[in-house]
């Protein structure tokens, strides 16, 4: 593996086909992004930020900062801790750019060394979390969630019929009926495990998994069922969901991996969603 | 100082490799106050994979994209030798091209980027031209009938740059180049962008391509006992490759998915880097290795196998890292925990790490590079050898007998295997 180098070449030394950025994450949660822009001081570019829409819904009005110039065709512009952004996919594009509406950014270099062991320490919900990646097809882009309350992955362990998570509340202190609540995906009924108190908001539950067997697969056996882990912190209190959050990895369902356990012909895996919320797959034993 | 012109002929500037990385790097610093120009035998492209300074003109001969089924293509090449590792990428059609335009070059110097692209160069350049044949593999991994074929047609090189003095040392020693200098040229790597890491991260990071050479299930093994101490430290491995399934099956199997993860291939990995506090390399077998040097000057100890040739030519032990016995699982873990536990010696080793790795920085380098092109052109220009004849022909003799002996003995083999077959 090599360093690419001249992708980052000094301004000046290589031709700016669409403009790229680089992202910094600072201590203190500010996102500071750079610009390599050939453009004169008077230009007043901005950067823009478009929440990506769910499918079938329009662009709702995108988040607008100033690029301030940083130098000769460098522009700088921060993105303040407040106001938060909603949760989702934030799209990153240059406006006034001369006879462009609006141009996206291509990635850069993204300094995310202070989200790496961000294990939640100083933080408090309402939790709101900003990640700059790559998209699939090469421009940049921020993963955003904002949650009222949070439920924080962390070690998962196995024995062969369970796995025993550790977590961490934001928000709602733990009480009275604290649960971990595994539902059934496109189902009402949950699974209930109790929560063991660990001390500073942590906590552990464990899943059986034959518990997530005895439910009837909805077309008999050979289709998979997929189980969305939440915890209720108290007896009638609102229900969280379960996710990891608290680091640099935007994309983490192919990265955190965890071993399948095989229980009678059914596999089951706990995994992370592309919203890198945690789940459980409770699938048919693939044969070979 | 007179600009000179400069040519690299390599094998495909539109992939991605380090050969690539290093040429396009040394290629932007000579162009500060050279002509520089880079001769691609292959295209498959439109653009290059990594950005290649404007000022430096990319030249390529045989475009993939429309010229693959040309029947000249498709026709086995004679000046490309056959026992290159790429001889099945070249054809009737890239030895004309190559021919041709080596053969109208107007440069000072040419560079070769790999064996066969030397042997081009041997054959091929102007007479008045400077001939340079990079070496970024090994002699001594090569096959003994590349090593013959290389033997025959090397003493018209005006000199061998290896990446490294020891492989440096081997050609010397192996092969009777009378007259042509043979010099270690090292891979550079440019100032990262990033400020350095502080030391203060609990991250191991290594990378390279998933392959079994790289030894990553060693290192993985290794770090299970980092772990069982030090349950808050990770490894990160990046890259991917055919090895993949097997380390997933491995940190299963060492319950180590807590600690231990695959995290794909990033480029560029200097903002990788500097989120660790530790790097890793721990191939059996590594030319050079350019990541050593790229987590160095990302402010990183290095702990390495201390394997052939370049880890310890990078790495000074016990100062800006540590060297280990190849494939000494403990010894790695013992090297990993004595920087896991002592944050003051991570610090210091770290600091080290990027002073001392600036002697791989482009500036360096391409002084060494310059210097050496301006020596073998005015040595060309007043009718003198690049170097003085040394007189080592028995014992090189006796390296190209036995080479011929292992070639003769494999032909045999082949021979038998296909009267078997």
């Amino acid at each position: 593996m090599s360093v690419d180098d001249n992708a980052h070449a000094p301004v000046g030394h290589a031709p700016v086909v669409k403009p790229r950025a680089d992202a910094t994450v600072e201590e203190d949660g500010r996102f500071v992004l750079r610009v390599r822009l050939p453009l004169p001081d008077s230009a007043r570019p901005r950067l823009l930020l478009q929440l990506r829409p769910k499918k079938g819904q329009s662009e709702e009005t995108g988040r607008v900062v100033a690029l301030e110039s940083a130098g000769p065709d460098e522009w700088r512009a921060v993105l303040e801790t407040a106001p938060a952004l909603a949760e989702g996919r934030w799209d990153a594009y240059v406006l006034g750019a001369p006879g462009e509406e609006r141009t996206p950014l291509l990635p850069g270099l993204r300094d995310l060394r202070t989200l790496v062991s961000g294990g939640g320490d100083g933080r408090s919900a309402p939790l709101a979390v900003r990640i700059p990646y790559a998209t699939k097809d090469g421009r940049l882009a921020v993963r955003t969630w904002l949650r009222a309350s949070h439920a924080e992955a962390g070690r998962i362990v196995f024995s062969g019929r369970s796995m025993t998570v550790r977590a961490r509340l934001f928000g709602p202190r733990l009480g009275e009926g604290a649960a971990a609540l595994l539902y059934r995906r496109g189902r009402e009924t949950a699974v209930q495990t109790p929560l063991r108190a660990e001390g500073d908001q942590a906590f552990t539950f464990t899943v059986d998994y034959p518990d997530l067997l005895a439910e009837p697969g909805p077309n008999g056996a050979g289709a998979a069922a997929i189980w969305d882990v939440y915890v209720r912190p108290a007896a009638g209190a609102p229900r969280i969901r379960v996710a990891r959050l608290l680091d640099d990895v935007a994309d983490r369902k192919a990265v955190f991996v965890y071993p399948a356990a095989t229980l009678g012909g059914v596999t089951a895996r706990p995994y992370y969603t592309v919203d890198n919320d945690l789940s459980v797959e409770v699938a048919p034993t693939a044969t070979r | 100082m007179h600009g000179m012109k400069i040519s690299f002929l390599i094998h495909n500037a539109y992939g991605i490799g380090g050969t690539i990385t290093t040429t396009f790097n040394l290629a932007r610093a000579l162009a500060d106050r050279h002509d520089v120009e880079i001769i691609s035998a292959l295209r498959h492209r439109e653009r290059p994979n990594l950005n290649l300074d404007p000022r430096v003109r990319l030249r390529p001969l045989v475009d993939l994209r429309h010229e693959k089924d040309d029947p000249r293509h498709l026709a086995p090449a004679k000046v490309f030798p056959s026992a290159e590792y790429r001889y099945r990428q070249y054809s009737a059609l890239t030895d004309e091209r190559i021919g041709g335009a080596l053969a109208t070059l107007d440069a000072d110097v040419v560079v070769g980027t790999r064996p066969g692209l030397n042997v081009h160069l041997a054959l091929q350049a102007p007479a008045d031209t400077v001939r340079v044949g990079q070496e970024h593999l090994t002699l001594n991994n090569h096959p003994p009938r590349l090593r013959n074929a290389l033997r025959r047609v090397y003493p018209r090189l005006d000199a061998i740059t290896p990446v490294t003095e020891a492989d440096a040392a081997s050609y010397r020693r192996k092969m009777r180049l009378p007259g042509v200098r043979v010099q270690a040229l090292p891979n550079s790597v440019p100032a990262p962008t990033l400020p350095p890491a502080d030391g203060a991260e609990r991250v191991v990071i290594a990378a390279g391509r998933l392959v079994p050479v790289k030894r990553f299930d060693l290192l993985i093994e290794a770090f299970a006992a980092v772990a069982a101490e030090r349950p808050d430290w990770q490894l990160r491995i990046y890259g991917k490759g055919e090895e993949h399934e097997r380390l997933r099956a491995l940190i299963d199997r060492l319950g180590l998915y807590n600690n231990v993860f695959l995290m794909g291939a990033a480029i560029p990995m200097e903002a990788e880097w500097v989120k660790a506090s530790i790097g890793a390399a721990t191939s059996n077998f590594e030319p050079f290795g350019m990541t050593i040097v790229e987590a160095m000057r990302c402010g990183l100890p290095v702990v390495s196998t201390d394997c052939e040739y370049g880890p310890g030519e990078i790495i000074a032990p016990g100062e800006d890292g540590r060297l280990v016995p190849v494939g000494d699982r403990d010894a790695l873990a013992g090297a990993l925990l004595d920087l896991v536990r002592d944050d003051e010696l991570r610090r210091r080793m770290g600091r080290s790490a990027l002073e001392n790795s600036r002697r791989f920085a482009p500036a360096p380098v391409v002084a060494q590079a310059e210097r050496l092109f301006e020596e073998l052109l005015a040595a060309r220009r007043d009718g003198r050898p690049a170097a003085h004849a040394t007189d080592h022909a028995l014992v090189s003799g006796g390296h190209a007998a036995k080479d011929t002996a292992l070639v003769a003995a494999s032909s045999v083999l082949r021979t038998v295997r296909k009267a078997r077959g």
